[in-house]
């Protein structure tokens, strides 16, 4: 006997009535926002070739990936984010005589995670974001948190935070420390789970320099205001260290100037798994949800992976995360 | 005020919690009562409030943010693997995740044979014999007892919680190998961090300073 399958498979689901409506009305609100700050809207496929997210480029971990063949036996994969794609598109089809350029996506993204059960995390979610490419100045980083907080404005989110920090900062410390690369990734995961006591112990029994140790030992607990800025600059004792602080003091006065600074804050203690991110990067939170609803960030060697030297910023959105952060703070869309 | 909201791990985690916050002046409506069955506690001048949870359920409910601070022994932290700020090492509830069976199963750790490991924590048992130990295993999911499965046969070797090694010796079980030392962490949402960034960190603050205050004491008592 045949069974009729009317349910979806785990991890993805449908989305109809108010809900449907709901999420569209949101998406134009945001789309009008991109449309404000001058970005061109960009289509990508959703089916790519594996090398665009490779380990080499590092985003997503292989086993996260749907991945399937084609014909010729090449090894396909389903986006589990837009960036590369976007980077990959771009330096396929635009020269320099264009740059800079803003570009703006929205569309579903997949990710083969095991986690389904927990909120907010289906395999097929959908993602809007923007990506400024060819402009490597504190000023293009400044506008992509600025558009970033009005389009949470726009959503009709009230009470958020942007957490901005500098991978670039993390990176100068632990460089030239003789640390190996698994104990550089040790530590970034107990930094960013802003376990300082976890960063002590592993760092006791290395032979480090006293103020090299002391700031990484302090970096998850170097968040909060603009304060922190001067808090790290006691840390930095070295030209990369220094330039990273004066970025964000500079993209500080450039928000307070908009008068969005009391949306943003600052954390050295935030760094990502992906391994494109070069300077700023930076994620949303709000109640409701227990992870972020928008992160982002530079990445000014990721499109150096497609033969451009192109710098850029972008953001992403995730768009399902947000609209549970609308609905459990009982916000609602026009 | 947006009350900051507190899960303990129920038993004697948060009994030890309760009397800590309690050195540092902070107490809560009704802890004190012995086997009350009041779910919440509350602090209201304050503006906090405690409950008490099942412990794998505690890091569950701060990462959805029903609380924006839990406490946990790091064992159920490793075990659950949600994305939370680990913020500080209280020091108490110490133990070790242990690798235990009877003395003869300690040929097959150093073989590499393929084994059966009963344990309440797949995810650590895991990644230890994969990840550190590169040994090939099959987990057994049990819920309670887990001394029990070599006795039995269910497995060659167990993964659990060793605090003074009592009931192992009892059941002619022994230590093998040690997978990590536990101890009671404090955990925070990371929304809430962000969000409520001074009044948490004013309470992680009092209780960091009490913890030093009381290791500085026990030191000098030593000496």
């Amino acid at each position: 006997m045949n069974t009729r399958v009317i349910h979806t498979p785990e991890g993805v689901r449908d989305i109809y009535g108010s809900e449907c409506r709901e999420k569209r009305r949101l998406m134009a609100a945001i789309r009008d926002v991109f449309e404000r700050y001058g970005c061109e809207e960009i289509e990508t496929p959703a089916i790519e070739y594996f090398d665009v997210f490779s380990s080499d480029i590092g985003t997503t971990a292989s086993r996260e990936l749907f991945k399937f063949f084609d014909r010729d036996g090449n090894t396909l994969v389903l986006r589990p984010d837009f960036t590369p794609s976007v980077a990959r598109a771009v330096s396929m089809h635009m020269p320099e005589e264009a740059m800079p350029v803003r570009l703006s996506y929205e569309g579903s993204t997949f990710r083969n995670n095991a986690e389904y059960q927990y909120q907010g995390r289906l395999k097929e979610a959908t993602q809007m974001g923007v990506e400024f490419i060819g402009d490597g100045s504190a000023e293009a980083d400044a506008e992509v948190i600025a558009l970033t907080c009005e389009m949470l404005l726009a959503s009709g989110l009230k009470e958020f935070q942007v957490s901005v920090g500098e991978v670039d900062f993390f990176k100068a410390l632990v460089e030239g420390t003789g640390l190996t690369d698994e104990s550089v990734e040790e530590i970034r995961k107990l930094i960013s789970n802003k376990n300082f006591f976890g960063v002590e112990e592993l760092l006791d029994g290395e032979d480090l320099d006293p103020t090299t140790k002391a700031a990484l030992i302090r970096l998850p607990q170097l968040f909060g205001g603009g304060e922190v800025l001067d808090e790290a600059a006691a840390f930095s004792d070295q030209g990369r260290t220094d330039a990273a602080i004066a970025r964000l003091r500079r993209i500080n006065e450039l928000l307070a100037a908009r008068g969005l600074d009391k949306y943003v804050s600052y954390d050295f203690g935030l760094l990502s798994k992906y391994r494109y991110y070069t300077g700023i990067i930076f994620s949303a939170f709000t109640y409701g949800v227990g992870e972020p609803v928008a992160k982002g960030g530079r990445y000014d060697n990721l499109l150096g992976n497609f033969g451009r030297d192109y710098p850029a910023v972008g953001m992403g959105l995730y768009l399902d995360q947000l609209m549970n952060a609308l609905s459990r703070q009982g916000i609602r869309q026009g | 005020m947006r009350p900051i909201t507190i899960a303990l791990t129920k038993g004697r985690l948060a009994k030890k919690t309760l009397d800590l916050f309690e050195r540092v002046g902070i107490t809560a409506d009704g802890t004190k009562v012995e086997d009350s069955r009041k779910l919440i506690f509350k602090n209201e001048e304050l503006g906090l409030q405690f409950f008490l949870a099942k412990g794998p359920d505690v890091p569950t409910y701060v990462y959805y943010g029903a609380a924006d601070i839990g406490i946990v022994g790091r064992d159920t932290i490793m075990e659950e693997r949600l994305k939370l700020y680990e913020v500080l090492d209280l020091g108490y509830g110490k133990c070790r995740m242990c690798v235990c069976g009877p003395e003869s199963a300690r040929k097959y750790l150093e073989s590499g044979d393929q084994i059966r490991v009963a344990t309440k924590y797949p995810n650590i048992a895991k990644d230890y014999f994969l990840n550190r130990k590169h040994q090939t295993v099959e987990i057994i999911k049990l819920n309670g007892s887990i001394e029990l499965a070599p006795i039995v046969g269910l497995s060659e070797v167990i993964v659990d919680i060793v605090e003074t090694g009592a009931t192992l010796r009892e059941n002619g079980l022994d230590v093998l190998e040690e997978v990590c030392p536990l101890s009671a962490r404090m955990v925070v949402n990371q929304v809430s961090m962000k969000m409520e960034n001074e009044r948490i960190s004013e309470i992680i603050r009092l209780l960091k300073a009490e913890l030093a205050r009381e290791a500085a004491e026990k030191a000098a008592a030593r000496r």
